[in-house]
C-alpha cells in the first residue's frame, strides 16, 4: 500500500470523503440518486410481500377479479380459519412447529456439548475432529440427500418427525460459532471450578454455558429459522400427508391446484409471521451470528 | 494449556470427560454427514430397480450420465445459472453497501427492508413470486397490460423463466450479502481515507485504490458463497417454475432429486449426478480459494 496511514485529522471540507454525502443543506445530486435507488429497491422487496398479505384476505373471486383491487373487501381472517378447519394445515403447523422446537434443542445441546469439549480439552484427535467438522460445512444435505435419505430409512426415520429432527441436529456452523466464542472464557475459570471440586458436567452447566448466551441467541436463532424454513429434507423424509411440515404443504398442495390459492396465501402468511418477528425482534443477533461466521 | 499441566496426569474423569462431551454431536454427524458423503461414491457404481437389488456396475452410470440428454441440460442451466448469480450478486453487494455506508438517514431501516427476504421461507418466496409472474392472471402483467407493455409468457418462455429464477435468488439472497461486504467495509481502516484526501485524491480514486482492493478478501468470500449457494439452488426455484418450461429452469438438484424420488426411481444415476456436483462445487471452492490467496500474496 503506498499511502501511509497517518493519524485522523478532521477534515476541514467535509464533502470530500467519499462515504460521506456532504453535511450541506442543499441535498447533492448524489444524495437524491443514492435515496432513489434505495426508496426504489425498498418498494422491489416489500410489494411482494405486502400484497401477498392484503391478498390473504381476499376471497375467491377478489383474488380472480381483474385489475385487482388493492384492498381487501374486509379483513375478516376467513381464509386463515377455514384453511385450518377445512384442511389439515392445523396439523402441518404442528408439524412444523415440533419439529423447528425439537430440531433446535437438540442442535442447541449437542452443538454446545461438542464445541465445548473441542474448545476446552485437550485430547487425542482433538484437532483433526475439529477440522472434519468444518470442512463438512462444504457438504450441505443438497449435495448428499441420496445417502442420507438411505441411512435415515435404515434406521427407521422416513415418515417420522424424529427424522426430521435428528439429521439435520449437528450443525457445522453452531460448533464452529460456540467452539470459538468459548476460547475466550478463561481456563482458570475452569480450573477454580475444579480445585473446588466440580465435576466436570457441572463446570460445564453452571459455569461455560451461562456464559455463552450471546453465541448460545446466534445458534438458537438460526436453528429456528433453517428448521421452520426447511424444504429439500422434509419433502424427502415427508412421504406421507400426516407428517407435512407447512412449507411442503404448500408446496405439494399449490402444484396439485387441490387447495384453492386464497388459502395457500393465508398459510404462506401464517408460515412467514415467525421468522419475521424473530427477526425484526432479534436482528442485532442475526447481523453477528452473519458477520462472525458467514453462515445465514 | 501450559506445558506443566499438560504433563501432570489428569484424573480420568477429566481424560473420559470430552470425548463424552462430543460424542452425541459426532455420532450424528458421523452418521448424517461423514458416512454418506462416502457412501454417496459407493452408490453411484450401483443400479437398482426402484431403489432395491443393489447391483453393481461399475461407471455405467457416468456413462449414462454423460449421454444423458436432461442430465446436460440441467448442467447447463446450473452453469448459466450460477454465473449469472455469482456475478451480479457480487456486484450488486457491493454497489449496495457502498449506498449503505454513506451517511444517509434511514441507513438501519434500509438495512433491515434488504435483509427481510433472507429470513422468508423459500418455498413461500418462490410461490408469492411465481402468482405475481402468472402470465395472464398475475399483478406484474395486470401493470404491464395496463402501461400497454403486453403479457410477457414469463414463466413459459425458457429464457424468461431463467431471467425471473435468477431474479428472484438476487431478491432473496442479496440482502445476506450486503451484510457480509458491510462488515467487509467496516474493517477498513479510516486513516487510509484521510491520507488519500491529503494527497488530493477524489472519491472514484479512493474507491478505486482503498476500497476496492481493501475490500477483495470480503468480495471472495460472497464470491466462494455465493457459487457455493448458486450450485446447491433448489427449493423456491420448485414452487417458482417447478423447473419448467419444459426443464429449463432444471437445475442440478432437482435432477437429482426427480432421479432419485420420482419414478422410475434411479438411486445409482442420481447419485452419480450428485458425486458430480460435488466434485465440482470442491473444486470452484479449492480454485477461489488459492486464486484469493495468490492475489493475496502478490
Amino acid at each position: 500500500m503506498s499511502v501511509q496511514p497517518v493519524r485522523p485529522v478532521q477534515s476541514p471540507i467535509k464533502r470530500t470523503q467519499w462515504t460521506s454525502i456532504g453535511g450541506g443543506r442543499v441535498p447533492s445530486a448524489g444524495q437524491v440518486l443514492t435515496y432513489a435507488v434505495l426508496i426504489g429497491l425498498t418498494i422491489v422487496v416489500l410489494a411482494p410481500v405486502v400484497w401477498a398479505v392484503l391478498s390473504s384476505f381476499k376471497t375467491q373471486s377478489e383474488l380472480a377479479q381483474r385489475p385487482p383491487a388493492l384492498l381487501p373487501s374486509s379483513l375478516a381472517p376467513t381464509n386463515y380459519t377455514e384453511a385450518l378447519s377445512s384442511f389439515d394445515f392445523g396439523l402441518y403447523l404442528q408439524n412444523s412447529v415440533i419439529v423447528t422446537v425439537g430440531a433446535t434443542l437438540l442442535t442447541v445441546v449437542v452443538n454446545t456439548m461438542c464445541a465445548y469439549g473441542l474448545a476446552k480439552y485437550n485430547f487425542r484427535g482433538r484437532d483433526v475432529l475439529f477440522l472434519v467438522v468444518l470442512g463438512t460445512i462444504m457438504i450441505p444435505l443438497q449435495l448428499i440427500f441420496i445417502p442420507v435419505y438411505q441411512m435415515a430409512a435404515q434406521l427407521g426415520l422416513v415418515n417420522s418427525l424424529w427424522g426430521l429432527i435428528i439429521p439435520p441436529a449437528a450443525t457445522p456452523t453452531g460448533v464452529f460459532l460456540l467452539r470459538q466464542y468459548m476460547l475466550g472464557i478463561p481456563d482458570d475459570l475452569i480450573e477454580a471450578a475444579r480445585i473446588d471440586g466440580a465435576g466436570e458436567f457441572r463446570i460445564f452447566a453452571r459455569i461455560v454455558v451461562p456464559l455463552c448466551g450471546a453465541a448460545l441467541a446466534v445458534v438458537t436463532i438460526f436453528s429456528v429459522m433453517w428448521r421452520w424454513n426447511d424444504f429439500l429434507w422434509p419433502l424427502i423424509i415427508s412421504q406421507d400427508p400426516e407428517k407435512y411440515t407447512l412449507p411442503v404443504a404448500l408446496a405439494q398442495f399449490n402444484s396439485q391446484l387441490s387447495v384453492p390459492f386464497n388459502y395457500i396465501l393465508a398459510m404462506s402468511v401464517v408460515s412467514m409471521i415467525p421468522v419475521v418477528v424473530i427477526f425484526l425482534l432479534l436482528q442485532r443477533h442475526i447481523v453477528r451470528g452473519i458477520a462472525n461466521t458467514g453462515f445465514k | 494449556m501450559s506445558s506443566a499441566h499438560a504433563r501432570r496426569v489428569k484424573p480420568w474423569n477429566q481424560r473420559l470427560a470430552p470425548y463424552l462431551f462430543i460424542l452425541p454431536n459426532m455420532l450424528i454427524f458421523g452418521l448424517f454427514v461423514v458416512y454418506p458423503a462416502i457412501n454417496n461414491f459407493n452408490i453411484s457404481l450401483y443400479d437398482s430397480r426402484n431403489g432395491r437389488d443393489f447391483t453393481f456396475v461399475g461407471g455405467a452410470n457416468y456413462q449414462e450420465l454423460l449421454s444423458s440428454e436432461a442430465f446436460w441440460s440441467a448442467a447447463r442451466a446450473t452453469v448459466v445459472f450460477a454465473v449469472c448469480f455469482v456475478v451480479l450478486t457480487t456486484v450488486l453487494s457491493v454497489a449496495l453497501a457502498l449506498l449503505l455506508n454513506r451517511r444517509i438517514k434511514g441507513r438501519a431501516f434500509f438495512r433491515t427492508v434488504f435483509f427481510l427476504p433472507v429470513v422468508l421461507s423459500p418455498v413461500v418466496v418462490g410461490l408469492i413470486w411465481g402468482w405475481i409472474f402468472d402470465r395472464g392472471n398475475g399483478l406484474l402483467n395486470t401493470v404491464l397490460t395496463r402501461i400497454g407493455l403486453g403479457q410477457p409468457g414469463w414463466l413459459v418462455d425458457g429464457g424468461l423463466a431463467m431471467t425471473v429464477v435468477i431474479f428472484v435468488g438476487l431478491w432473496m439472497h442479496i440482502g445476506f450479502y450486503i451484510l457480509i461486504i458491510l462488515a467487509g467495509l467496516q474493517g477498513i481502516d479510516p486513516t487510509y481515507y484521510e491520507a488519500a484526501r491529503m494527497d488530493g485524491a477524489t472519491s472514484w480514486q479512493q474507491l478505486r485504490r482503498i476500497t476496492l482492493p481493501l475490500l477483495r478478501p470480503t468480495t471472495m468470500v460472497v464470491v466462494i458463497l455465493s457459487l457455493i449457494a448458486g450450485f446447491q439452488a433448489f427449493d423456491y426455484i420448485w414452487t417458482l417454475t417447478g423447473g419448467g418450461p419444459i426443464g429449463a429452469t432444471t437445475l442440478m438438484v432437482q435432477y437429482i432429486y426427480e432421479n432419485a424420488f420420482q419414478s422410475p426411481i434411479r438411486y445409482g444415476l442420481a447419485a452419480a449426478a450428485s458425486v458430480v456436483l460435488f466434485i465440482t462445487v470442491f473444486a470452484l471452492t479449492l480454485l477461489n480459494f488459492l486464486y484469493g490467496r495468490r492475489k493475496e500474496a502478490t
